[in-house]
């Protein structure tokens, strides 16, 4: 916050727009409650929507009698699976992966249910109290089917759960290369380990909301939502309800926080805009948090057996995991059921330097909640897995942890480096962030202070994790395996209008990341405008006529590489006006802070000016350059393979040795984001990245009984971190541009939590060192640590005190 | 998660309260900083027809010394007791223990009345009004009776009040001079319920403890009094032996369950190692006996 200048100001300090702290011009609005949400949105003659939400985990439905629930005050109407099959088309998240049996998604349950809180009628009322009411009228007659929740079991298929499917297996691959059981063998060390990382929920601030509007006049329907991707909806509603794009619009107006869990079509999407074209009316749903943590998609929930063979050096020389993702219950749309478990086997040799790799993977389903994409995607728990073994076998070859990364992260002239899944990672540096994360650490200060801490009975830990992600993919890569959607392009429409104004659209959808902000940053830099000369429109699908949103760290790659291209041919239209109009040649004309000169001379004009004479002055300009001039530019960008961000993180952990809480009290992180746009931004990017791999590391876990029944539908049981349980954290950028994308920019927006829990892990384990046990589990609760420890001490009576 | 609908009636007495509360019996529930009432009727988990709003009833926020003994009124926040300089300068450890009550927007709100009758097992004011044998002003129609802390809490989220009744006043008899004090609880986050804790005072004569008291709290039912443990020490110069014995005593004496957060080996864990440092604090206050 050392940047106090408003945004204009530091906007138009030159050079470099691209680079300077300017504020995040969105945040007047979004912190004095004047930002616009969803369920802001009013609309004359709204009714509101209650789901009936199965209690069973798995059930055969029997009956629906909804008779009580229709005579209820203010009740429109009881709708269930056959009223929505009637207009919409059923909903199958299909891929071209080998061994992926696609299943069905019925926005309201059809024959069974198959996790608790998924919806099984939907109530419609004057508003949400007698809505809510009425839905507690609805009388589901089940027949209770056993349940599938342990996912190892479930691979038996003793049970099936989509019984079309005739396997709870819903994907399975596999990825080799070099001799990996030669390399085994021949090892001087192999580590291994069976790790577990609990189920998680993103649990974006805002609850998701929806609101379907029909004009009936226009046959046209809108869908406003807490949505990343309104393009992406935009689509597949078209197919759903068989519609063309223009009489079907989706807009994401102020969203907070997605996090991944507002990337994929929702049943509830569906059902608001069937019931708003049944009912001529408006329809609003406003899930609440516990509908949140029963029915957003969840995440991180794997079982990794993984070993690591090192050569005497300690220098990598084969890999082999075996990964059962636990899917829930239905596989999401676009993304599928693949997307999770798939990315841990894809990215889990990391930034290494491997040459024999073997990764299985099986994506099992289960009768809980849908996973889904969450911030980092497979790569929070590749990295707790291969960063643990890191760590396993530098100790037993008595290497010091950033030693034994130093000699197998890959270095810089061996890029590109081909990995033993296959991803290829364009020149980042691997070596310097481990470097830059040390130095600003402090390492060998702080090794020092750890001693002697430790003479003085505490229990510090210093925990390293170093990771490598692919970002802003292209068309050449499926954002998810064998998806039939293009995640890999983005389009940017600038104008300039009569009174000058800059509006540059997008499809994109700012929930957070500060596009709105860094956008213009880009389009002011290109263009030669100042930053709030340029306004961003995005999040609406009818803003350009393809996009699918914000996900995946693509955005400043994919929209920035797009308003390049656009700011630049702008500018070229804008030079050519201004010569008519300045009576000068195209070389001499300059644009710089939205005032267009001839270079050596006086002869300036404002581009106010510019846009009236282009526009409404029609004899400065002779018509047939009118003609063939436009002050608006459309260009689509296309990465084709995407870039590599990496980064090592360092934390430090303190354990009380008596209650086993654990406090984390340094963090650092330093990382190679590529050329960054706002390093405020950036920094505001990582805290709340690692604040959230600290709670995937400590705190938060999402449990089911034995029946399948959540216990954790509410904030007071799922635990996720507050700020006093975050440290300062310190980021570090190496600002070098990534040479694969236009611009030089590299995604960073999931870095933080793909980073965290492997470091908090690590640290943990280290404060633990003189104890005969395995950080291999997350989150590691004291509880864990109370019965690990226990455990250790011959499961007799109490832990002694100290470690 | 919207209730379902009620009818509400604001009383400006405790007359008129606990005349309502009589009129509509089973149906009604008293409301002051609705902190839990208003989450448990929004999750459908109780839902009165009537709610009756006692916080017009005046004095909301008393804190006076009579009699031997601190009285607050039932209205009074949270926040006001951890504030209060009185409370500071006679009960310094309720002081304390107010910190770690959630957060400060429910410390605004929250009363400790309201706090004593939702009576979670996990709370610190109950387990405080056990330590300090507070005694307890309860008001039902055409009558009034005073409930020992001790025999206040009967159970998780249920207390002696019959239907109809509202606690009016809470008395906290003033510590002897020389009392030190100790508070620790274990929560997974800053402001949660604990997962366990403990609170001491003890009292010095001559280098020994002349009185020793330990409530803890998030390890069974309702908050309890360590009786044992608490004569274990009574005497004493808090010897090692002394204490392990005692920490020993309060373990075998507490019967946590498991839930979500904590098994009850690792609470009954927890209620050792922080009744050590809690009595350790108050014998380190209480200058090691020395007064």
């Amino acid at each position: 916050m050392s940047a106090g200048a408003p945004a204009g100001a530091a906007g138009t300090a030159r050079p470099g727009i691209v680079g300077a702290r300017v504020q995040r011009r969105e945040d007047p609005r979004l912190l004095t409650g004047r930002g616009s949400y969803t369920d802001d949105r009013k609309a004359a003659g709204a009714v509101h929507v209650a789901f009936c939400r199965s209690d069973r985990a798995h059930a055969r439905i029997a009956g629906i009698d909804a008779a009580q629930a229709r005579q209820a005050p203010g009740v429109l109407g009881v709708f269930t699976a056959e009223d929505i099959a009637a207009v919409a088309r059923p909903i199958r998240a299909t891929s071209n992966m080998p061994d992926y049996r696609a299943t069905e998604f019925a926005p309201l349950a059809r024959g069974k249910v198959r996790h608790v809180g998924e919806p099984v009628a939907a109530v419609v009322a004057g508003d949400r109290y007698l809505a809510e009411d009425a839905a507690a009228l609805v009388a589901v007659d089940y027949d209770p089917l056993p349940d599938i929740t342990d996912p190892e079991e479930a691979l038996a298929d003793r049970v099936l759960l989509h019984e079309d499917a005739g396997t709870n297996l819903i994907a399975a691959r596999e990825f080799a290369r070099g001799d990996v059981d030669g390399a085994m063998t021949g090892a001087a060390l192999v580590v291994e380990d069976r790790f577990r990382i609990r189920r998680k929920t993103p649990a974006a601030i805002e609850n998701r909301c929806y609101l379907a509007e029909y004009d009936a006049g226009r046959q046209a329907l809108t869908l406003h939502g807490s949505t990343q991707v309104p393009g992406l909806l935009r689509d597949a509603l078209a197919e759903i309800f068989d519609l063309p794009g223009h009489r079907l619009r989706v807009v994401a107006p102020d969203v907070g926080g997605g996090f991944g869990a507002k990337a994929s079509l929702y049943p509830e999407e569906v059902v608001v805009c069937a019931l708003a074209m049944r009912l001529g009316r408006p329809v609003k749903w406003t899930g609440d948090r516990m509908e949140d943590l029963t029915a957003t998609s969840q995440a991180f929930d794997e079982i990794v057996r993984a070993k690591l063979a090192l050569d005497a050096d300690g220098r990598m020389v084969g890999l082999e995991a075996d990964v059962i993702g636990d899917i829930g219950a239905y596989s999401i749309y676009p993304w599928t059921a693949s997307l999770e478990p798939v990315q841990v086997v894809s990215f889990l040799p990391g930034p290494y330097r491997i040459a024999a790799y073997r990764g299985r993977v099986r994506a099992v389903a289960t009768s809980k909640t849908p996973t889904g994409p969450y911030r980092g995607v497979g790569r929070p728990v590749s990295t707790f897995v291969m960063e643990r073994l890191v760590d396993m076998a530098a100790r037993r070859l008595a290497l010091d942890p950033a030693e034994i990364r130093a000699r197998n992260l890959v270095r810089d002239e061996e890029f590109p480096y081909k990995a033993g899944s296959g991803i290829v990672w364009d020149r980042a540096g691997f070596q310097d962030c481990l470097r830059m994360a040390l130095d600003r650490f402090g390492y060998a200060e702080r090794r020092a202070e750890q001693a002697a801490a430790r003479g003085d009975g505490r229990s510090v830990g210093i925990g390293i994790a170093s990771y490598a992600e692919l970002t802003g993919i292209g068309s050449r890569i499926s954002a998810a395996p064998g998806m039939p959607i293009n995640t890999g392009t983005e389009r940017a429409t600038i104008e300039i209008d009569s009174t000058g104004a800059v509006t540059a659209a997008f499809g994109i959808a700012s929930h957070g990341q500060g596009l709105e902000t860094t956008l213009a940053q880009i389009v002011a830099e290109e263009l030669g405008v100042r930053v709030e000369d340029v306004d961003i429109v995005h999040g609406d699908s009818a803003a350009v006529a393809h996009s699918t949103g914000t996900y995946a760290s693509r955005s400043i790659v994919l929209a920035g590489g797009a308003a390049t291209l656009s700011a630049r041919s702008l500018r070229e239209q804008v030079v050519k006006a201004a010569s008519h109009i300045l009576e000068a040649a195209e070389t001499d004309i300059e644009m710089r802070d939205g005032v267009v000169s001839v270079a050596g001379t006086d002869a300036s004009i404002t581009l106010r000016e510019l846009a009236r004479a282009f526009y409404t002055e029609m004899r400065r300009i002779p018509k047939e350059a009118r003609e063939s001039l436009d002050l608006s530019a459309s260009a689509t960008y296309d990465p084709f393979f995407g870039t590599t961000t990496a980064a090592t993180h360092i934390a430090e952990v303190e354990i009380d040795p008596q209650t086993f809480g654990v406090a984390v009290r340094r963090y650092v992180v330093a990382e190679d984001c590529g050329r960054v746009v706002n390093p405020m931004i950036v920094d505001g990017q990582v805290h709340g990245g690692v604040a959230q791999g600290i709670g995937a590391a400590l705190l938060e876990e999402v449990v089911h009984d034995d029946s399948g029944q959540i216990l954790t539908g509410s904030f007071v049981d799922y635990v996720v971190p507050s700020a006093a349980e975050i440290p300062d954290i310190e980021a570090v950028h190496l600002d070098t541009e990534s040479p694969s994308t236009l611009g030089g920019y590299r995604g960073m927006g999931e870095g933080g939590t793909i980073g965290a829990p492997a470091a908090v892990a690590n640290a943990v384990a280290d404060a633990l060192s003189g104890l005969d046990i395995q950080i291999n589990e997350l989150p590691v609760t004291p509880e864990r640590l109370f019965r690990l420890i226990r455990n250790t001490e011959g499961n007799e009576g109490e832990p002694r005190h100290g470690f | 998660m919207k209730p379902p609908a009620f009818e509400y009636v604001a009383a400006e007495s405790v007359e008129e309260a606990t005349a309502r509360l009589a009129e509509y019996g089973d149906d009604a529930r008293p409301i002051a900083g609705g902190q839990s009432l208003v989450p448990m009727m929004n999750f459908r988990l109780v839902s009165p027809a009537v709610l009756v709003d006692i916080r017009r009833i005046a004095p909301p926020d008393a804190i006076g010394e009579a009699d031997g003994h601190v009285r607050i009124g039932a209205l009074t926040r949270h926040r006001a007791l951890e504030t209060s300089p009185l409370i500071r300068d006679r009960f310094p450890v309720l002081a304390a223990a107010m910190t770690h009550v959630a957060h400060l927007a429910i410390r605004n709100r929250g009363t400790i009345g309201g706090s004593l009758c939702h009576a979670d097992p996990a709370a610190e004011l109950p387990a405080m009004a056990v330590l300090l044998d507070a005694r307890i002003h309860v008001a039902r129609r055409n009558g009034e009776r005073i409930v020992e802390a001790g025999a206040f809490f009967e159970g998780a989220l249920w207390t002696a009040l019959e239907d109809g009744e509202i606690v009016t006043r809470i008395d906290f008899p003033l510590l002897p001079p020389g009392t030190g004090w100790g508070f620790r609880e274990f929560a997974r986050r800053h402001g949660d319920f604990a997962l366990a804790g403990a609170a001491a005072t003890v009292t010095g004569s001559a280098g020994r403890a002349a009185e020793v008291r330990i409530a803890l709290f998030g390890v069974g039912e309702t908050p309890v009094r360590a009786a044992a443990a608490e004569a274990l020490l009574t005497g004493t110069g808090f010897e090692p032996d002394a204490v392990a014995a005692a920490i020993d005593a309060l373990r075998n004496a507490v019967d946590p369950d498991d839930d979500l957060h904590a098994s009850a080996d690792y609470r009954r864990h927890l209620a050792g190692i922080l009744a050590g440092r809690a009595l350790g604090d108050a014998w380190a206050r209480a200058g090691g006996g020395a007064a």
